[in-house]
């Protein structure tokens, strides 16, 4: 003990405190930047390849000998580029606020000690979904360019791809914090997983279109919640807007206000037992 | 702070039933109580990591839950589970910490900085938490819960599992903090410590409060000043007047308020592994909460 260093009286001069959203906010968010940043390589490589991996796989190779006419009025290459950028955003942050979330919860007990402050629960986990956003802008502007260097035909609107990938990383970060506040074990969500992410992943439109076969497909397809993000990532490579692509804008943002609200009352409930 | 009739219960479990007390403040109060006896829940009541079930609390006047925000930004915690951030540095679990508590990244990373050096820490600044000792991590704790200079400081004990040279550095330290006009909540199973750092405790059994005051008072008004302990006796003693004799198990206490009569009956007794003592707080403890196990 060195008690030299600090002078008696020091310790518990009080501090000017900000407790405003903004600065609270920035905390949490700040926290999770920090950390990923230490591991940046790691963290950011796999998934940033695997979904290269994908687009070469389907789109260079098989695209190009099965399907040289491309969908939906697209090169296929372009086609699938715009697809797997949603997806990418989708998938970082899901597993974040999946593995990543019920580690801090249930190992590590963070927000227990988060509890201890003056943070309000919304705060703690709005900050979460806010870097898991930040993620999804960042991931998908990646895609992005890389895709752009092998090929695909991004227009000028494809500028707002980093505002797509920031919602719908929201919007998937709030859908796993939900499912986190059901899990007992960390092996549940291997079900959520592989039983919901992968076909979203496959079967919202990101390697061939979903729509046009049957019309009750054509309405399932459409609430699944990553077919809006594409929808109108498609829209921004195509230049067009129909009002496809507006209801595609309320779909998303309504998804993405429900599993807010949802992920912050079930977070609660659960933090507060 | 005050609590009245304050309960919180698990489904069936009455966790905390019905407590009443009052702190002043600058006052240390500490908590004491067998395993499963309400202390964490009642910390966590007053925190507002949690929601009562019945009574009245309030801290600094305010009402936990609807206006945690305001009680927690003049409150420090140490959790009885460790929860540092495993994922960073000494140094940077401070820091963060220190912006959810609404520091500027300025005063954080100065006041950081100073309660590592505070707490011996300076040299492990840039270790990750899971290569600290569990006195380091102690440590740690304690100058995470002082970086907002808080006016209250809750301590869910604070030296269980360290050695006694820890120990006695985190007394020093918390002494250090109350002369400084810090608040202090203490729950402990030591009653050294209980009684090195509280004004008063309070001990608890089974979501009850069932004995308060100041640890020398409580010793003074509940037992006779002296204590001969033994064990293994084969026989005991005849009873002698003066003496009070309690058994439990294979273990047996003489009280009295003359020294010379136990020091006599301890040249007679048999055994050496008996031992002559003024009677402490631990001997209080164990004749209000019983000497079974409790869950
Ligand atoms: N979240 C919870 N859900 C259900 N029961 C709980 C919960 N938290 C505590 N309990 C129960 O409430 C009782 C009091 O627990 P608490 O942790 O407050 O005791 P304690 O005095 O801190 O014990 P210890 O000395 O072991 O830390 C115990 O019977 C415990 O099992
Ligand atoms: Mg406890």
């Amino acid at each position: 003990m060195n008690e030299s260093s600090v002078p008696p009286g020091e310790l518990c001069a009080p501090l000017p405190l900000r407790t405003g959203r903004c600065w609270s906010l920035f905390g949490v968010w700040y926290r999770h930047v920090r950390v990923y940043r230490k591991t940046l390589l790691a963290n950011a490589t796999p998934p940033v390849l695997e979904s290269l991996y994908f687009f070469a796989a389907v789109a260079i190779g098989l695209g190009s000998y099965l399907l040289k006419t491309g969908f939906d009025g697209l090169p296929y290459v372009t086609y699938v580029a715009s697809g797997v950028l949603a997806g990418s955003a989708m998938m970082c942050a899901v597993f974040e606020t999946t593995y990543g979330t019920f580690v801090r919860l249930v190992y590590q007990r963070s927000y227990d000690a988060m509890l201890g402050t003056h943070l309000r629960i919304s705060e703690m986990f709005v900050g979460e979904m806010l870097f898991c956003a930040t993620k999804g802008a960042v991931f998908s502007t990646i895609v992005l360019l890389i895709t752009t260097l092998c090929g695909a035909r991004p227009t000028i609107w494809c500028l707002l791809v980093p505002l797509i990938g920031f919602v719908t990383g929201y919007l998937w970060a709030a859908v796993g914090l939900v499912v986190t506040s059901y899990v007992k074990t960390i092996n549940n969500f291997s079900f959520f997983t592989t039983g919901i992410i992968t076909p979203v992943f496959y079967f919202s439109g990101t390697f061939f279109p979903v729509r046009g076969h049957y019309a009750w497909l054509d309405v399932v397809a459409m609430l699944v919640p990553l077919t809006p993000s594409i929808e109108l990532s498609r829209a921004l490579f195509k230049a067009s807007f129909t009002p496809v692509t507006g209801i595609a804008l309320v779909l998303l943002l309504g998804y993405t206000a429900l599993f807010h609200w949802l992920a912050l009352r079930r977070m609660t409930a659960r933090v507060l037992r | 702070m005050l609590a009245r009739g304050l309960a919180k219960h698990f489904r069936d479990v009455r966790a905390v039933d019905g407590v009443d007390f009052a702190v002043a403040p600058n006052e240390c109060v500490g908590f004491l109580g067998p395993n499963g006896a309400g202390k964490t829940t009642l910390m966590r009541l007053i925190y507002s990591a949690l929601r009562k079930t019945a009574g009245e609390l309030s801290v600094f006047g305010l009402t936990p839950m609807q206006q945690r925000k305001q009680i927690n930004a003049g409150v420090g915690v140490v959790f009885q589970e460790n929860n540092l951030d495993e994922d960073l540095n000494a140094a940077e679990c401070l820091l963060i910490h220190a912006l959810y508590c609404g520091l500027s990244f300025r005063t954080a990373r100065r006041r950081a900085a100073e309660l590592l050096e505070w707490m011996a820490l300076s040299p492990k600044a840039r270790s990750t938490i899971r290569t600290l000792s569990g006195g380091m991590v102690r440590r740690l704790m304690i100058a995470r819960a002082l970086l907002h200079s808080p006016r209250l400081l809750i301590l869910d004990e604070p030296t269980t599992g360290l050695d006694p040279q820890v120990r006695h550095t985190i007394w020093a330290a918390l002494r250090e903090l109350k002369r400084q006009g810090m608040t202090i909540l203490l729950t402990t199973h030591y009653m050294e410590e209980a009684q090195q750092l509280s004004d008063r405790v309070l001990i608890m059994d089974r979501g009850r409060i069932i004995l308060s005051g100041p640890p020398n008072e409580l010793i003074g008004q509940h037992l006779e000043r002296y204590v001969l302990q033994a064990s293994g006796l084969t026989e005991v003693p005849a009873a002698t007047d003066g003496i009070r004799h309690e058994r439990a198990g294979d273990a047996d206490c003489f009280y009295s308020n003359a020294e010379p009569l136990l020091q006599a009956l301890y040249d007679r007794l048999p055994t050496r592994s008996a031992v002559l003592r003024h009677a402490n707080l631990e001997d209080v403890f164990l004749k209000f909460t019983g000497r079974g196990l409790h869950e």
